[in-house]
């Protein structure tokens, strides 16, 4: 299994990273961290021309907080995120998303950016991105422009990145004080792609109600999905074991066309969509009463 | 011998050095990249390979032509079920080889796969294998005029009456779907042609270098004495490594390049949908006749084994070696086995570790349960009911073969004291109060160990005796040198011979040097395979040994003065019984033979040297009804599995795993200990992770590690172990046939823990593997209609 | 770097890399993997090809101290990096202590994964002094063995942190 040959770039400068992708436009193919890439390559079911590596370009890999906002480098490895401390206090749902990514050798090359471009369904960064209402920043031919995370995701492996466009850094929401959250994810095995998955975050008021709770689930459809009934029935209720079932239900009907392959059927997928928004819900909420939020 | 010593092995393979086919490079030599078909069924019209013989780099192309002209087709059990090793006229399962370019890399070999252009004609496809049975199917071999491989019933003691006698009837079907061996390392070979000698020198992973020698003396018309093979140490194989086509290929390739030498490294992909890595294709069904008491007096097993669209990978051996271990660990006096294998366009499936037993056991040790289930009796006990007593031993099962000894009760108390049993059956019925669902499996199956060919001889196979040699010779340092047939394959055979022959001959294992060799060098061997290794090899060390010291003795006692009866071998030394400190060392009589020959008494030869040759003793051939003492020894394992089932998600949690093994005398027990932890590993994964699939049209969906789920340290429980020893009588040092191990037994162990926990849900779980998709659905079918799911 | 620019692309590249503590330089297609570099071009033998997939893990090898699969990275993209493969982690003769570990535990078997996990095994306990049982498991999940199931590579591990420990240091 040996890639076919292709040409190969190492640009040192944004500017002439982009100059490349506007050179060779859909003959490109960008290399981040490659561990999605490159064994479609060996495969032969990749196939580019010119294959543009971004691991040379500076200032990409950092996480630093802006205001209220956690703001990571396109090319940060996802093993810096695993061991950053200002990830786990700040954003926990991204931090425990990490660790269920893959396996350490992934995670040492695999780069935040690249997962988000690549958009696997079941992909645990595009959930957590949609979950919060991420915001990628892009460079291209016309400048920077942010794109919203629920406008990023189109359908399957497919994003609203341009051709010529690459991601240069993504901002998640940093998790409020006293919100509880929970990312859960059933796979065959530990480590395995999720067969599907439920990211979650939910706040609760003075009183104790709920206010403000995000579902997205993963793995269940071509993009991950944001379960907008289901966040609407929770909102100012009293949170408990029926409205949490009552949520799941509303969860599970919003996952249209499940994915089907060997390992899990359509129907199975929609069940374990409405199994897992129930248990991270229940997660969630205990993790806010708790007061802490790691 | 019996310690825990550090393997010879491994300081070479601990720093990268070991030479693994990979990493061997010949001048000359390029590299190999085999076209396969992707159609499961199709007529070739025409093949053009043209522009990749014109792309520079590329030194030879070969087709089907070459194979027809060149080779013969393979030779198969059952017979007449083999294709040519390109195909030839038509292909029969996607990944069939159709053509193949030797050049300067493996990426441009690659790149001229591109440039061959194959006309195809698809034919019907045949993915059922009933529908496959039926009259009008489409055949896989026209000339065969059916796709049935083999039928037989087999019938063995009073069935029919046991079942019309008996107090209850038990029936069920099983579904077992193809699992394979994976080792690590791919297979791997290195052919070069010698057109002037007209011979043949490979290089690779063989399993058995000497079977796979004599099969391309045959295929490939090459004299015997000509074929040289040379097993390098290999990263496993059990069972599956495959490559005759590589080999022959490779040959073919080399023969058209000059004869330079031509390296084929099948690659992972290659290994899943075309390689030796599938196994056991299978539908069950079963049905067993007991007494109230829960005493089982008949069993029935139907079986349709879809072996693929050949028989060219011995896969259909896994359907005969049942009959070593028919009926377990039990006194059942009268079985039935009905035996259908048929052709499907698959791929041809493979031997894989256990055989064959794996799959039966998973329905025998299913069957059991059901029955205990139905009379309202606890596992542990419907099996200890049934045991075959300690004092029958040698026992022979209805199907022929003779178990050498075992205590199955003492196993089975053991671990159910590890487990402490009866806490775990009393936390059950806790965990089932609070809506958790716990189970609890507890199964006994025996491993046949030393395969001899009665053991086949239904499927075709013939003559008994399968012969392990090994040569022992000493130095005039007295340094211990050991020639043996079979390459390294990780199971530790170079570390034991080295104990076996240190202890003997009161040196150190530093003293001793193993040294595989080459097909036309070594003594007639078979190496690795049907547990035999380790007992054959040691028969083969100690008749050297004995036969070496027999000279030793001989010399020493001219030397000494003395008569050969009263001198013994003893801590190195060779002295007379009577005045000890009348010695010489082993160094000094083995130097005396090599370099004073005017000192040897008449008639011994200048060389402290001798060969032996073991075989199993005692096997008989098969008698009409299959009947053989198939295989010498008969290790026990007894095996209990604690899992939770998650209901609402169908996922499985193996959360304690405890087994007792006895496999007689345990010659190296950390080996041991090895081995049965990484079979239990490969039990999980056929119960709960592996599987091959293929769609209505034969394409296979599981042509990658993402699809194909080999285990990982996540899934593996860390067992808890114990170890009962009752030695074989019939094997020199009383150990019996390991290496095959927990395979045999973990898929039963696991798939009755899940059944026991399932089971107050109205829910039976009868296909492996086990998925969470899988016993989801059976739950959700089994559940009241009212209960939302 | 050399006469290629920054924005131009090419069938070949020139690769400077440091292995085990020694300078490598040569000019190889882009689409040569790194294991494959390893293997062929300099003739390190050591890493494994298990799948060219970036499931086994029988191709780790660590990338500025990183554990990374070799089959799925370029060998381009090791250019201007300090590799560590096996072959560097014995000295002298003198095998290292992680190595001496899995002999002394029964960590393998065929050994084909080996070299593999022993870098795997290398980052952790740089990273981690004193790993439980959860932390061994974590580093070890992207590694396969066939032979073992695991059990004696988890005891070598642990064999392992000790001797480290007893030692004073990291490796």
């Amino acid at each position: 299994m040996k890639p076919p040959p292709f040409e190969y770039a190492a640009p040192t400068t944004l500017e002439d990273a982009l100059a490349l992708l506007r050179e060779h436009g859909g003959d490109a193919k960008v290399l981040a961290g490659g561990q999605s890439l490159v064994p479609l390559l060996n495969m032969r079911l990749a196939r580019p021309a010119v294959i543009v590596d971004l691991n040379r370009l500076p200032g990409l890999d950092y996480v630093r907080q802006v205001d209220g906002w956690l703001a990571i480098g396109a090319m940060t490895r996802q093993r810096a995120i695993e061991r950053s401390d200002l990830a786990r206090e700040r954003q926990p749902l991204l931090h425990a998303a990490t660790r269920l990514i893959a396996h350490p050798q992934i995670r040492n090359r695999g780069t935040v950016g690249g997962s988000l471009a690549h958009a696997d369904p079941a992909a645990e960064y595009p959930a957590v991105a949609l979950a919060l209402d991420a915001e990628l920043r892009v460079a291209g031919p016309a400048g920077e422009r942010a794109i919203p995370a629920r406008n990023f995701f189109q359908t399957y492996l497919t994003t609203a990145l341009d051709v010529t466009e690459i991601v240069t850094e993504v901002r998640f929401p940093t998790l409020p004080q006293g919100a509880g959250w929970s990312f859960l994810e059933l796979s065959r095995r530990h480590g395995d792609f999720a067969l599907a998955g439920a990211a979650v975050t939910l706040s609760l008021s003075s009183s104790g109600m709920l206010d403000g709770a995000r579902i997205a689930l993963f793995g269940v459809g071509a993009t991950p999905l944001r379960a907008t009934a289901a966040e609407a029935l929770l909102t100012g209720e009293t949170p408990g074991d029926a409205l949490f079932t009552h949520a799941a239900q509303a969860a599970r009907d919003a996952v249209e066309e499940p994915l089907s392959d060997v390992h899990a059927s359509a129907e199975y997928r929609r069940h374990l969509a409405g199994v897992l928004t129930r248990r991270a819900l229940t997660e969630a909420a205990a993790r806010a009463r708790g007061g802490r939020a790691a | 011998m019996g310690k825990d010593v550090p393997r010879v092995e491994d300081r070479q393979l601990v720093t990268g050095r070991t030479e693994f086919i990979d990493n061997l490079t010949l001048p000359g030599m390029l590299h190999c990249a085999i076209l396969r078909s992707p159609y499961p069924h199709a007529r070739i019209t025409s093949v053009d390979t043209s522009a990749a013989e014109r792309l520079p780099g590329v030194a030879a192309v070969v087709t089907g032509e070459d194979a027809r002209r060149w080779t013969k087709p393979y030779i198969t059990m059952p017979e007449k079920w083999g294709p040519y090793c390109v195909a030839v006229d038509k292909v029969r399962f996607v990944g069939e080889p159709v053509a193949a370019v030797a050049a300067s890399s493996r990426y441009l070999a690659e790149d001229a796969l591109e440039l061959i252009r194959v006309e195809y004609e698809p034919l019907p496809v045949v993915v059922d294998p009933f529908k496959a049975l039926e009259p009008e199917s489409p055949l896989i071999f026209e000339e065969n005029g059916s796709n049935v491989m083999y039928q037989r019933l087999f019938t063995w003691g009073e069935v029919d009456r046991a079942f019309a006698e008996a107090d209850e009837v038990f029936a069920e079907t099983f579904r077992w779907h193809r699992v394979g061996a994976n080792p690590l390392e791919t297979f791997g070979v290195i052919s070069q042609w010698d057109a002037i000698e007209g011979g043949l020198t490979c290089w690779g992973s063989f399993q058995a270098p000497s079977y796979m020698a004599r099969g391309r003396a045959a295929n490939l018309r090459v004299p015997s004495n000509r074929v040289r093979f040379i097993g390098q140490p290999h990263g496993g194989s059990f069972g599956g490594k495959g490559g005759a086509r590589g080999t022959d290929i490779t040959a073919m390739l080399s023969r058209k390049a000059d004869g330079r030498p031509v390296k084929w490294i099948e690659d992972r992909m290659e290994c899943l949908v075309a390689g030796g890595s599938q196994a056991w294709d299978r539908f069950y069904e079963a049905s067993l006749a007991v007494k109230r008491d829960g005493t089982a007096t008949g069993l029935r097993i139907k079986l349709v084994d879809d072996l693929g669209a050949t028989a060219e990978g011995f896969g259909a051996s896994g359907a005969a070696k049942p009959l070593a271990s028919f009926v377990g660990c039990y006194a059942i006096p009268a079985a039935a086995y009905d035996l259908t294998i048929v052709a499907t366009n698959k791929l041809p499936a493979s031997p894989y570790r256990g055989m064959g037993p794996p799959p039966h056991n998973f329905v025998l040790e299913q069957m059991m349960d059901i029955a205990a289930r139905g009379l309202g009796i606890d596992p542990a006990e419907i099996r200890r009911r049934n045991f075959i007593p300690p004092d029958r031993f040698p026992y022979t099962i209805p199907s022929g073969n003779e178990y050498d000894s075992g205590n199955y009760e003492a196993a089975l108390d053991q671990v159910l004291a590890m487990a402490d049993y009866p806490r775990l059956r009393a936390e059950q019925v806790t965990a089932r109060a609070q809506g958790r669902h716990l189970g609890i499996g507890v199964v006994s199956t025996i491993e046949p160990g030393v395969f001899d060919w009665g053991a086949y001889a239904i499927l075709g196979a013939r003559g008994t005796g399968v012969p392990e040699g090994v040569t022992v010779s000493i130095d005039v340092w007295g340094k211990v040198i050991a020639r043996v047939g079979f390459p390294a394959e990780g199971q530790g055979q170079y570390t034991l011979v080295s104990q076996l022959l240190a202890d003997y001959f009161g040196v150190t294992l530093d003293d001793v040097q193993v040294v595989p060799q080459d097909t036309l060098s070594a003594p007639p061997h078979f190496g690795p395979g049907g547990s035999r290794l380790g007992v054959a090899i040691t028969g083969a060390v100690l008749g050297a040994a004995g036969a070496l010291r027999t000279k030793l003795v001989t010399v020493a006692a001219k030397l000494l003065g003395a008569e050969p009866d009263g001198v013994e071998l003893m801590d190195g030394k060779l002295r007379v019984k009577a005045a000890p400190e009348r010695a010489l060392t082993v160094a000094q009589v083995a130097a005396t033979m090599l370099t004073r020959a005017d000192l040897l008494p008449p008639d011994v030869e200048p060389s402290p040297e001798a060969t032996y040759v073991w075989t199993a003793p005692g096997r008989t051939s098969a008698d009409e009804q299959g009947r053989s003492k198939g295989y010498l020894t008969a290790a026990n394992a007894c095996h209990l599995a604690l899992v939770e089932v998650d209901i609402e998600t169908g996922q499985v949690r193996i959360l304690k795993y405890y087994l007792v093994d006895d496999c007689g005398t345990r010659l190296n027990p950390a080996t041991l200990e090895g081995m049965v932890q990484g079979a239990v590993a490969q039990g999980v994964g056929a119960a709960l992770l592996e599987e091959y699939v293929y769609d209505d049209e034969a394409q296979p969906l599981t042509s990658t590690y993402m699809d194909y789920l080999l285990p990982t340290v996540h899934e593996v429980p860390m067992t808890e172990k114990a170890a009962l020893v009752t030695t074989s009588p019939f094997t020199p040092l009383g150990a019996k046939g390991a290496g095959e191990g927990a395979i045999n037994t973990t898929p039963a162990a696991l798939m009755c823990a899940i059944n026991d926990a399932l089971a107050p849900l109205g829910v039976r779980a009868r296909e492996v593997p086990a998925s969470p998709n899988r016993l989801w659905a059976l739950i959700r079918d089994a559940a009241p209609p009212s209960t939302p799911s | 770097m050399t006469a290629q620019t920054s924005r131009q692309a090419a069938r070949t590249r020139q690769v400077r890399v440091t292995v085990n503590g020694r300078q490598y330089e040569a000019t190889v297609e882009a689409r040569t993997t790194l294991v494959d570099f390893l293997r062929a071009h300099l003739g390190l033998t050591g890493t494994h090809v298990g799948c060219e997939h970036g499931v086994c893990g029988a191709c780790t090898v660590l990338v500025d101290g990183a554990a990374a699969r070799s089959c799925i990275m370029l060998a381009v993209q090791a250019d201007g990096a300090e590799l560590t493969t096996v072959e560097g982690l014995s000295r002298d003769g003198e095998l290292h202590p992680i190595q001496q570990a899995f002999i002394d535990r029964h960590g393998l078997q065929c050994g084909f994964c080996t070299p593999g996990f022993l870098m795997s095994v290398c980052e952790l306990l740089q990273h981690d002094a004193d790993p439980d049982d959860e932390a061994i498991a974590d580093a070890l999940g992207g590694n396969i063995c066939r032979c073992t199931g695991y059990q004696q590579i988890v005891e070598s591990v642990r064999l392992a942190a000790a001797k480290l420990r007893e030692e004073g240091g990291s490796s």
